[in-house]
C-alpha cells in the first residue's frame, strides 16, 4: 500500500479553509479559484530564492495558523489602538474581519466618496471594485499575494470620486486577536482623476501568543490624483507579517508612502509602485528603528514605465540588540521612461555588535537621459557627535536620542498628519533604548 | 581652579603625555604652545573626557574635584569647557535647538530651573551679537555647511551661552582670517573675569597678540618643559622651538 504523504504547505492550505466566500458574486469568487490554483504551484518561500535571501521563514509552515473570527472584542481594548487625536474616518478589522461596531463608515449621499468595508463595496458598489481588485496583484509567481487573494476575509474600501477630496484623513486599523490566528485583511484604495486621499493603515495586536498577519494593500491614483499613505506596523513579538503594497500611478499624479515597521516577529513588506503616466512622482520612505530580535525586511520596487516621472525613496535604519534591517531596493527604467529622475537612499546605523543591517540597491535602466542615484550606508553610532554634544553637559542619554531623533526624524517628517507622525515618532522613540 | 599633577595619558598604546604638571588659577590667561605632535590636542581632550585616551598616571583637580572621575557632561555642568578644533557637524539637529538643550541640562546639573523662553532668547541674542554670529544659523543644523570661521564663532558663542569657570580653546585660530581672529579674541576677552580662567592652545603667537596670556607654556614631548610670560611667545616666533628642545635634552 503507498503512504500518502502531505507536504507542510498542503497542511497549511487545508487550515486556511472553511471558510464560505459562496456569497460572492462570480468575479471574485474567481480571483480566488485563480490564486488557489497558482498556490498549487507555489510554496513557502526559502533563502534560496535572491528575494528572500536574508530573511527566512523556516518552521513557519509548520505552524498552525488558521483564519479565526475574534468573540467577545472589549470596547477598551480597540480604543487603546486609535492614534490620539486623530480625526479620522476609523475602519477597524480584527483578524481580517470588518468590526462594524468599532467603525464609522461614510458614503457620501452624492457618491464623492466612499469609505467602507471591502465586502460590502463588492455587493453595492461592484462596478468600482470589479476593474481594480486583483489587477496589480496578478503575480502568479508571489506565494503569499496569492495566500491573500484566496483567504482574504475583508478589508478597507476607500474610493474617492474624481475631482473630490477625502474631508479627513481614513484610519484603518488591523488588529490581532487570539492564539495561531492567520489574518488577511486587504485594502483597495482608489483616488480618481484629480482627487485627493490620506490612509493611514496601522497593524497592531490585541493579544496573541503568535499570529500571522498577511496583508495587501491596493492602491490607484488616477490622472492627477494625489494620495499619501502611513503605514504602521506595531504588532506584537508573536506575530509574523508578511505584507504586500501595490500602487499603480497615472499621468501627473502623486503617491507617498511612509513604512513604520516598529515592532513584530518578523515583517516583510514587498512595496511596488508602476509609474504608468507620465509626470508621476512616487515618495517611497522608510523609518525603521528595531530592538530585540525582531527581523525586518523591506522589499522596495519602483517601474518608471513613462517618461517624466520622479521617484524619491528613503530608507533610515537603526537597529538595536540582535535585529536585523533588510533592504532591498529596485528601481526600474524602461527604454520609453526618458527624463526619468530616481533617488535612493539607505542609511544604516547599527547600535550593538549583534544587530545586522543588509542593504542592497538595484538599478536597471534602458532609457540613457535619465538621473539616478543611489547610496547606501551601513555605520555605527556618529561617537564624535555624541561627545560633542556631551561635553556641551548634554547627558548620554539625551545625547543618544537628540542624534537619533534627528537621523530618524528626516523620514519621519514626510508624514503629513500631525498626530500619525507623533504616534510613529513614539514608537520609534521606544525603540532607541535596547531591549536587553 | 586647575590643578594637573604628573598626568600620563596614551592612545592606542602610545604614550603621549608623559607627566604633565599646569596650574591655573581664576582670573588667569595660559597659553600653551609647542611643535606638531608635542600633545595640546591630547591635553585639551584629556580634560574634556574623550574616550579614546586613556590616563595612565597623575591627577587633575578642577574646583576641588576629581576631574578625572567624571564623564564629559559632568565636566561640562561643573564648568569646564572645551572649543573644539574641528567643531562636528551634526545634521538634523538645529543649533538653536541644541544650545537650549545644553543651557538646561548644565543649569539643572547645578540646580538651577529652566531659562524661560523669553531669557533664553535675551541671551541668545546677546551672545550671538557678541561673536557676530548671523541669526540665521541658528535654524541651521549645528555647524552644518557652516564655513570655517563660523565654526570657531559657533563654539565661542556656546562658550558664552553656558559661561563656563575654565575654557580651553584647542587651536580655535588655525585656519582663520585675521577678521575671524579678532571677532573670536574679542568674544574671549569680553568673557574674562577675575573669576573664570581660560588655556589658550595654540600654534602661533598671533592669536596672543589679541588675547593676552599671563603665562606661556612649552609643551614638548608629553611635558611642560618651558613656561615664561607673553614675551616668550614672541620669542618662539621668531627662533623657532629647536633651542628650548635642546635646552631641555641638556637639563635631561
Amino acid at each position: 500500500m503507498a503512504t500518502l504523504t502531505i507536504s507542510d504547505k498542503e497542511r497549511f492550505l487545508i487550515n486556511q479553509e472553511g471558510q464560505d466566500f459562496s456569497h460572492e458574486a462570480k468575479t471574485f469568487i474567481k480571483i480566488r479559484e485563480l490564486a488557489l490554483k497558482n498556490l498549487k504551484d507555489l510554496d513557502f518561500p526559502t533563502n534560496k530564492l535572491e528575494d528572500w535571501k536574508y530573511t527566512n521563514l523556516r518552521g513557519i509552515s509548520k505552524i498552525e495558523f488558521r483564519p479565526q473570527s475574534a468573540i467577545n472584542i472589549i470596547a477598551a481594548k480597540v480604543k487603546a489602538h486609535k492614534i490620539p487625536n486623530l480625526d479620522a474616518y476609523t475602519l477597524v478589522f480584527v483578524n481580517g474581519f470588518f468590526s462594524a461596531e468599532f467603525s464609522d463608515t461614510a458614503e457620501e449621499k452624492d457618491g464623492n466618496f466612499v469609505v467602507t468595508n471591502l465586502n460590502t463595496a463588492k455587493k453595492k458598489f461592484i462596478k468600482f471594485v470589479e476593474p481594480y481588485l486583483g489587477f496589480q496583484t496578478r503575480a502568479k509567481d508571489q506565494f503569499f499575494v496569492n495566500l491573500n487573494a484566496a483567504f482574504s476575509q475583508d478589508g478597507a474600501f476607500v474610493y474617492v470620486k474624481a475631482h473630490q477630496k477625502l474631508d479627513k484623513p481614513v484610519h484603518i486599523i488591523n488588529l490581532v486577536d487570539g492564539d495561531l490566528v492567520a489574518a488577511y485583511p486587504r485594502n483597495l484604495i482608489i483616488a480618481d482623476k484629480l482627487a485627493e486621499a490620506q490612509v493611514v493603515v496601522s497593524y497592531e495586536t490585541i493579544d496573541t501568543a503568535s499570529a500571522l498577519s498577511n496583508v495587501i494593500n491596493e492602491v490607484f491614483v488616477a490622472e492627477g490624483a494625489h494620495v499619501q499613505m502611513d503605514k504602521i506596523q506595531n504588532e506584537n513579538g508573536n506575530t509574523y507579517h508578511i505584507g504586500a503594497d501595490y500602487a499603480v500611478q497615472h499621468k501627473d499624479s502623486t503617491f507617498t508612502i511612509n513604512t513604520i515597521p516598529a515592532n513584530g516577529k518578523l515583517i516583510r513588506n514587498n512595496l511596488s509602485i508602476l509609474l504608468d503616466g507620465t509626470g508621476c512622482t512616487a515618495n517611497l520612505n522608510g523609518a525603521i528603528c528595531l530592538n530585540g530580535d525582531i527581523h525586518v525586511d523591506n522589499q522596495t520596487y519602483v517601474d518608471h514605465a513613462q517618461p517624466n516621472c520622479d521617484s524619491n525613496e528613503l530608507y533610515k535604519a537603526v537597529v538595536n540588540d540582535q535585529a536585523a534591517s533588510i533592504f532591498n531596493g529596485k528601481i526600474y527604467v524602461n527604454k520609453i521612461a526618458q527624463q526619468t529622475n530616481a533617488f535612493q537612499s539607505n542609511a544604516n546605523i547599527l547600535m550593538s555588535d549583534d544587530a545586522k543591517a543588509n542593504s542592497k540597491p538595484q538599478l536597471e535602466i534602458y532609457a540613457d537621459d535619465v538621473k539616478c542615484s543611489h547610496g547606501c550606508t551601513i555605520g555605527q553610532f556618529d561617537d564624535e557627535a555624541l561627545f560633542y554634544l556631551r561635553t556641551r553637559g548634554i547627558k548620554e542619554s539625551t545625547a543618544k536620542k537628540v542624534l537619533l531623533e534627528a537621523f530618524i526624524g528626516e523620514v519621519l517628517d514626510n508624514i503629513k498628519i500631525e498626530a500619525v507622525r507623533d504616534y510613529a515618532s513614539a514608537l520609534i522613540a521606544k525603540n532607541f533604548n535596547s531591549k536587553n | 581652579m586647575l590643578k594637573i599633577n604628573g598626568l600620563k595619558a596614551e592612545i592606542n598604546g602610545k604614550e603621549i603625555l608623559k607627566g604633565l604638571n599646569l596650574e591655573v588659577k581664576p582670573g588667569e590667561v595660559h597659553a600653551i604652545m609647542g611643535p606638531n605632535g608635542s600633545g595640546k590636542s591630547t591635553l585639551a581632550s584629556v580634560l574634556a573626557g574623550r574616550e579614546e585616551y586613556e590616563v595612565t598616571g597623575g591627577d587633575v583637580d578642577f574646583e576641588g574635584e576629581d576631574l578625572l572621575d567624571l564623564s564629559p557632561e559632568q565636566r561640562a555642568g561643573e564648568g569646564l569647557f572645551l572649543a573644539f578644533q574641528y567643531p562636528v557637524e551634526i545634521p538634523g539637529v538645529s543649533n538653536i535647538n541644541f544650545i537650549k538643550t545644553a543651557v538646561n541640562e548644565v543649569r539643572e546639573y547645578r540646580g538651577l530651573p529652566n531659562l524661560e523662553t523669553k531669557e533664553f532668547m535675551k541671551l541668545l541674542k546677546e551672545k550671538q551679537q557678541l561673536v557676530e554670529l548671523s541669526g540665521k544659523l541658528a535654524n541651521r543644523s549645528v555647524n552644518e555647511g557652516f564655513s570655517g570661521g563660523e565654526k570657531k564663532r559657533n563654539e565661542i558663542f556656546q562658550m558664552a551661552m553656558l559661561n563656563p569657570k575654565l575654557g580651553i580653546l584647542d587651536e580655535t585660530d588655525s585656519g582663520l582670517d585675521i577678521d575671524a581672529l579678532r571677532i573670536v579674541a574679542n568674544g574671549v576677552n569680553e568673557l574674562k573675569t577675575k573669576d573664570n580662567a581660560f588655556v589658550v592652545v595654540t600654534h602661533y603667537q598671533r592669536l596672543l597678540d589679541y588675547i593676552v596670556p599671563d603665562f606661556v607654556h612649552v609643551l614638548y614631548d608629553g611635558r611642560i618643559v618651558k613656561t615664561g610670560t607673553k614675551e616668550l611667545a614672541l620669542e618662539l616666533e621668531e627662533k623657532g622651538y629647536d633651542w628650548i628642545i635642546d635646552e631641555f635634552k641638556e637639563t635631561v
